[in-house]
């Protein structure tokens, strides 16, 4: 009897210390166990920052994860993940408390993009209720393709206020891209595929944001 | 002085085969396919090389990489209660840089065949074409030459040929004019087309044997060394064929006409058509089936034949070290789509080839690669736990750098590369 249990005692210490080495071993279980530790240290702090200051912080950690899968340096990991806390800090003062986490996370690529602050801030004043995600994701990416972000910003824009769906800004990304690859010129693919996009609502009195040149949006 | 062109159906077939234009831009890495087929050949008609009605077996096998591909190919016939090999080919074409969307290629061919120990034939062919290519299609233009050797019926021939591709979605559509000009050794009774001829007196009666049919209605057993008995003729042929693929499954059709004079052109010549499927059971293994109608070629003195066959094809594509490839990783994906699959869970599908390896990571797998299945020859598949909202994504193939896959928004990822953006909705 005493040797039963004995022999039961003895097997659950070694399941328990072959559990622990496991969670050790696994990547899922601490994930930026990779990270060397003053690197790691700093990571953890700007996620904790990013908790105070009710941001997302998920972000935060996956843009490390993503810097150690791409087996960038600690030094360029942490200047990554410095960026995009700062975007989310800056989208959140944009777009207002309101904003979902999807939607900092969109407006935080936007602005590493080089959209201005300002310009997030129109959007959101006329959002209505409606996401704010998809034109935040295509805008950012316009401006990764080369059209001049007073361009695109004040073309998205004016979608917005006519009330263009994600759909409308999924097909006018798709349609851009296309003419971009054909050889047309982003700014001009961008203003002629929004032409193609019927208005869906009424127009909101809101001026175009500072900097937008008219003659962008002209020619 | 009489020029010696001779019929060459075959190879219009055979060149179409060996560089097809949707071949053209797929070449990004190597491959290396092993094919064992078995089924059954019945030839209308007799004919003095072939038996009317035979099993075969075909054996081959296929290199290809960006610049070079080798292909070799034979077959066995079981004549009665005995094994007997029966033909073999082997091809190469090489392809220059392409430049502005145009590139050269260069295509030699020599094949052999043996119906008894007799009765062999030997043909060397030769061609060049110009390939202009597009996105999603192309046009190309050739010209060729071809010699067959130890056949009593025809000399040689020259081959202009031209085609047009287009790629639709998973859909490859491909059309082929090719004339053939070729001077043949004229019987008495197929020397009444409008072609040059010289005398052809008393051949036929001179070898004292029979006319089979053979395609282009002439005489196995004319002397070749009677210059006087030849006749230059032509033929055109207009072929038209379907390819399509999905996830598993390929299927091709393809048909074409004849057109020439009646004593070139045997009534069973005249129109043709097979269609192949292939079914892959997996990664690497596939069972093929085929079958239809194979006009005469007659630069070989092979009639036309009805066949079908089984088979079964084992594939491999590595890539070598050393290999560059020639277009970016992006210009090899073909197509790239995520679909909902359920809850919280979304099916990214791909076509991506020739490749090895197709790995996949974003912030829904933390970062971590995760290897797509693939299906086919290259159609990839991964189930991927995804819940709404927005995702980064990016693609690898076969180790090379990561990079956002075709058809959606980017973003720079601050480590000198981009990342797609998906916005997955609720």
């Amino acid at each position: 009897m005493r040797s039963s249990l004995l022999r039961a005692i003895a097997l659950l210490a070694i399941a328990t210390t072959v559990s622990f080495a496991q969670d050790t071993l696994d990547p899922a279980a601490d994930p930026l166990r990779r990270l060397d530790p003053s690197t790691r240290y700093a990571v953890e702090m700007l996620m904790d920052s990013a908790r105070l200051a009710r941001l997302p912080y998920g972000p935060l950690e996956s843009k490390a994860l993503e810097g150690i899968a791409k087996r960038a340096n600690g030094r360029d990991i942490l200047v990554a993940v410095r960026r995009v806390f700062r975007a989310l800090r800056d989208a959140r003062a944009a777009l207002g408390p309101s904003a979902t986490a999807d939607e900092l996370t969109a407006a935080a690529g936007a602005l590493r993009a080089g959209i201005a602050a300002s310009e997030l801030s129109l959007l959101a004043a006329t959002r209505n209720g409606k996401p704010l995600t998809m034109p935040l994701v295509v805008l950012a990416d316009l401006v990764t393709r080369g059209v001049p972000r007073d361009t695109a910003a004040f073309t998205i824009f004016q979608l917005w206020q006519r009330g263009a769906a994600d759909d409308d800004f999924l097909g006018l990304w798709r349609s851009v891209e296309r003419d971009i690859v054909s050889g047309t010129n982003p700014s001009v693919a961008l203003l002629n595929r929004a032409r193609e996009i019927p208005a869906k609502g009424p127009s909101t009195a809101v001026p175009p944001a500072a900097g937008v040149r008219p003659e962008d949006a002209k020619s | 002085m009489t020029r010696q062109k001779l019929p060459a159906a075959a190879v219009a077939v055979s060149l179409a085969l060996l560089a097809t234009g949707e071949h053209a831009i797929a070449q990004g890495a190597s491959e290396l396919e092993m094919r064992l087929g078995a089924g059954a050949v019945r030839t209308p008609g007799v004919s003095p090389l072939l038996p009317a009605s035979r099993m075969a077996v075909t054996p081959g096998l296929r290199y290809a990489n960006a610049r070079f591909s080798f292909e070799t190919q034979g077959s066995a016939w079981l004549n009665g209660q005995e094994w007997s090999v029966g033909d073999a080919t082997v091809a190469t074409n090489t392809n220059s840089h392409t430049w502005h969307g145009v590139r050269g290629e260069l295509l030699a061919n020599a094949s052999r065949i043996i119906a008894s120990p007799v009765d062999v034939s030997n043909q060397l062919d030769a061609a060049g074409r110009l390939h202009f290519i597009r996105e999603r299609g192309g046009v190309w233009v050739g010209s060729g030459i071809v010699r067959p050797l130890r056949i009593a019926t025809v000399a040689n021939a020259s081959v202009n040929s031209g085609g047009v591709w287009t790629k639709l979605g998973a859909t490859t559509l491909r059309a082929t004019v090719t004339n053939v000009q070729f001077t043949k050794f004229a019987s008495s009774d197929t020397a009444s087309g409008s072609g040059a001829v010289t005398a052809c007196p008393t051949s036929r009666s001179a070898a004292g044997a029979t006319t089979p049919d053979i395609g282009p209605g002439t005489s196995l057993t004319l002397p070749t060394n009677a210059p006087s008995c030849r006749r230059e003729s032509r033929l055109t042929d207009v072929e038209g064929g379907v390819r399509w693929e999905h996830q598993w499954l390929e299927l091709s059709v393809r048909g074409g006409e004849r057109f020439g004079e009646r004593v070139d052109v045997t009534p069973s010549s005249r129109t043709w058509g097979s269609a192949q499927g292939a079914i892959w059971l997996s990664s690497q293994l596939a069972a093929v089936a085929a079958g239809g109608r194979e006009p005469a070629q007659p630069t070989r003195g092979l009639p036309a034949r009805r066949f079908a066959s089984l088979g079964i094809m084992l594939a491999y594509w590595p890539i070598p070290r050393g290999t560059v490839l020639v277009v970016s990783p992006v210009n090899q994906i073909h197509a790239f789509e995520l679909r909902p699959a359920g809850v919280a869970l979304q099916r990214l599908t791909a076509r991506i080839g020739p490749v090895e390896r197709v790995e996949v990571m974003g912030d829904f797998t933390d970062w971590a690669p995760v290897p797509l299945v693939r299906h086919g020859r290259d159609n990839w598949e991964l189930l991927i736990p995804m819940s709404p909202g927005i995702h980064q994504i990016n693609l690898r193939i076969d180790g090379g750098k990561w990079f956002a896959p075709p058809g959606v928004p980017t973003i720079k990822d601050d480590f000198s590369g981009e990342v797609g953006v998906l916005v997955i909705r609720g």
